[in-house]
């Protein structure tokens, strides 16, 4: 969005002077990732529990020592739950910038600045999850995230990064007036039609999900802003969400190049 | 706002999306380890489709088109940014001193040496209690129990009053080093972490392990062990010990650099002391890993005395040497060649 973001947004400006925002991820958000985290991490280690008491048995019938055989699998168990500990987060998050808990999330960690994060960052983030998960329950890291204006916990800070949420790009087609419109429509529908920014995203937010509402809904909903705008322009139509994709269309599409005939026709000679 | 020159959105958006589809599909391309994965003549894409995806996000903003389309397009350029000027964006220079033998042979020792002050302080905050705790022990055993429960001693005790002569059964070794691994690297790991509550974890840890450790020598030295615990230590103690106090020091720095941030803001001196003293806790576990081996294959076993006292003597010279001189004098390319 253009215009006034919301207070959970970050906005990075590229050595391209291009300003882009990210939606920093909540508490709650990381919380559910973290927990999906340890369930996915701690089960590697199940499984690898269950593999090595196979293997303890398994090799055991034939040499007899099961003992020993059961103590040296305890010692690989022991490494793979100081792994669990301390590398899982710190391998996933350094080559992929996110965990899988974090894609089960569509959350991602990246600097402060918006890149993707490195093996140092990786390391003093993760590193620093000792601090923070203390005394119980990330207690420790949900205040500072509270604290910090990037829900930063004091790994993030120290490691210079956060967590957000990007937004997936997905192409939306541009809105067109539909069905096309007709010159009794237009006749009293003044050349030039300005909305400001608000009208322009609400109407526009409105027109987009029109599809999904029954026809009572929707007449209510556009009903709400459509007599305003129609009164201040000095236009009216039966029905208010037409009345709303009308002006949109003029408001938005007047004056400009290839502009749909149900606009307002580029400036004759004007521009081209 | 006359915008008499601009396209409409739909005109716009159908002219323009080849190229926002090809840097889509080249982001998603990348998405796994970076611009590195891409076909040569891709790279070669990426920048020019890159900046002219910039440009368009510039004219929908200016041109004031739908909200959608200016989020899609900035969800293009944000996924693009990241690939042009991730991690992997370096420079071969950057790459260069970031190796993996620089780190060891010259960065870590360095890195060591460059923060003195807080290592000797790490060092004085574990081994005065450790004394402490060794010698109250040993003039009153009972003073142990009030560090390390009684129930952890005594059969710690009866183990080493047997000696060496069985050596370890087999796998209780492989047990043994990955319980160390576990639990060492992991005390060590916390120790460092737990610096930035002003250093007060970190002091607090160095104080408890150096108390706990000297409390268990001096009680199993006053129950008549005290050879063989000795004998059990000096193996690995110079890495074990040492890497507990140098991620202690760690710690303690970064803690410092928050209470005396000097000239900068409190955050990025935190920030900056954190990225230099990385490579000392990267260094302090591997060191950590090494005790584990030696403490799980070595330090209990059957050799005799004199070996178990070569090799520990030898290890502690050869440590300090490396933590004292390792990477002193100009760095080869550092000093500007004519």
């Amino acid at each position: 969005m253009v215009e006034a973001p919301l207070d959970t947004d970050v906005a990075i400006e590229t050595p391209e002077h291009i300003v882009f925002h990210y939606r920093i991820a909540g508490p709650a958000r990381r919380a559910v990732g973290h927990v999906l985290d340890l369930i996915f991490c701690y089960g590697l280690v199940a499984v690898l529990v269950a593999i090595v008491v196979l293997a303890t048995v398994g090799g055991a019938i034939d040499k007899g020592d099961v003992i020993a055989a059961a103590k040296a699998g305890i010692g690989i168990i022991m490494v793979a739950l100081f792994a669990a500990q301390w590398v899982y987060f710190l391998v996933w998050e350094a080559t992929l910038g996110r965990s899988p808990g974090k894609m089960a999330v569509g959350v991602r960690v990246v600097t402060t600045s918006g890149r993707p994060i490195g093996w140092r960052a990786a390391a003093l983030r993760n590193l620093l999850r000792a601090a923070d998960l203390l005394p119980v329950g990330y207690i420790t890291g949900l205040v500072s995230m509270t604290l910090s204006s990037k829900f930063q916990r004091l790994g993030d800070l120290v490691a210079g990064t956060m967590v957000v949420a990007p937004e997936q790009p997905r192409a939306a087609k541009a809105l067109e007036l539909s069905p096309p419109a007709e010159p009794r429509e237009l006749a009293t529908l003044p050349e030039h039609v300005s909305l400001d920014a608000d009208e322009r995203v609400a109407i526009e937010l409105f027109l987009r999900r029109r599809q999904a509402l029954s026809v009572a809904r929707e007449a209510e909903l556009a009903e709400m802003i459509a007599s305003k705008i129609g009164k201040r322009i000095g236009y009216t139509h039966p029905s208010p969400a037409r009345l709303l994709a009308l002006v949109y269309d003029r408001a938005v599409n007047a004056g400009r190049n290839e502009a749909p005939p149900s606009s307002f026709r580029p400036r004759a000679g004007g521009t081209r | 706002m006359s915008l008499a020159s601009a396209l409409t959105e739909k005109a716009f958006a159908e002219r323009r999306r080849p190229d926002w589809e090809a840097l889509g599909a080249l982001g998603a391309k990348a998405q796994k380890g970076g611009i590195k994965k891409l076909e040569p003549a891709d790279v070669v894409r990426v920048s020019p489709l890159y900046r002219s995806v910039c440009a368009d996000l510039a004219t929908a903003q200016a041109a004031r088109y739908s909200a959608p389309l200016v989020d899609y397009l900035l969800g293009l350029t944000a996924a693009a940014h990241g690939m042009m000027y991730g991690p992997h964006a370096k420079r071969d220079d950057e790459k260069r001193k970031g190796s993996m033998r620089r780190a060891w042979l010259v960065a870590f020792p360095r890195a060591v040496r460059a923060r003195k002050r807080e290592m000797l302080l790490a060092a004085a905050l574990f081994f005065i209690p450790f004394t402490l705790g060794a010698l109250l022990t040993l003039r009153d055993p009972t003073f142990a129990f009030r560090v390390v429960p009684e129930a952890m001693l005594r059969p710690l005790t009866e183990a080493y009053s047997k000696g060496f002569d069985g050596g370890r059964e087999t796998g209780e070794g492989a047990l043994m080093a990955g319980f160390y691994v576990y639990n060492n690297v992991g005390i060590a790991l916390r120790c460092f972490a737990c610096g930035i509550f002003l250093g007060l974890g970190s002091a607090f840890y160095l104080v408890q392990n150096g108390l706990s450790i000297g409390a268990v020598l001096g009680y199993v030295a006053s129950q008549g062990a005290g050879g063989n615990i000795g004998l059990f230590i000096i193996g690995h103690g110079s890495l074990e010990l040492g890497a507990i106090v140098l991620a202690g020091g760690a710690g303690l720095s970064i803690g410092w650099s928050i209470v005396a941030p000097g000239d900068l803001p409190r955050v990025t001196s935190l920030q900056r002391r954190a990225r230099e003293i990385l490579v000392i806790v990267a260094g302090a576990s591997v060191m950590l890993v090494m005790a584990a081996a030696i403490e799980g294959f070595w330090s209990a076993s059957a050799a005799p005395q004199a070996v178990k006292l070569a090799v520990g003597g030898t290890l502690f010279v050869l440590l300090s040497a490396y933590i004292l001189f390792a990477g002193r004098g100009p760095e080869k390319g550092e000093q500007g060649e004519p």
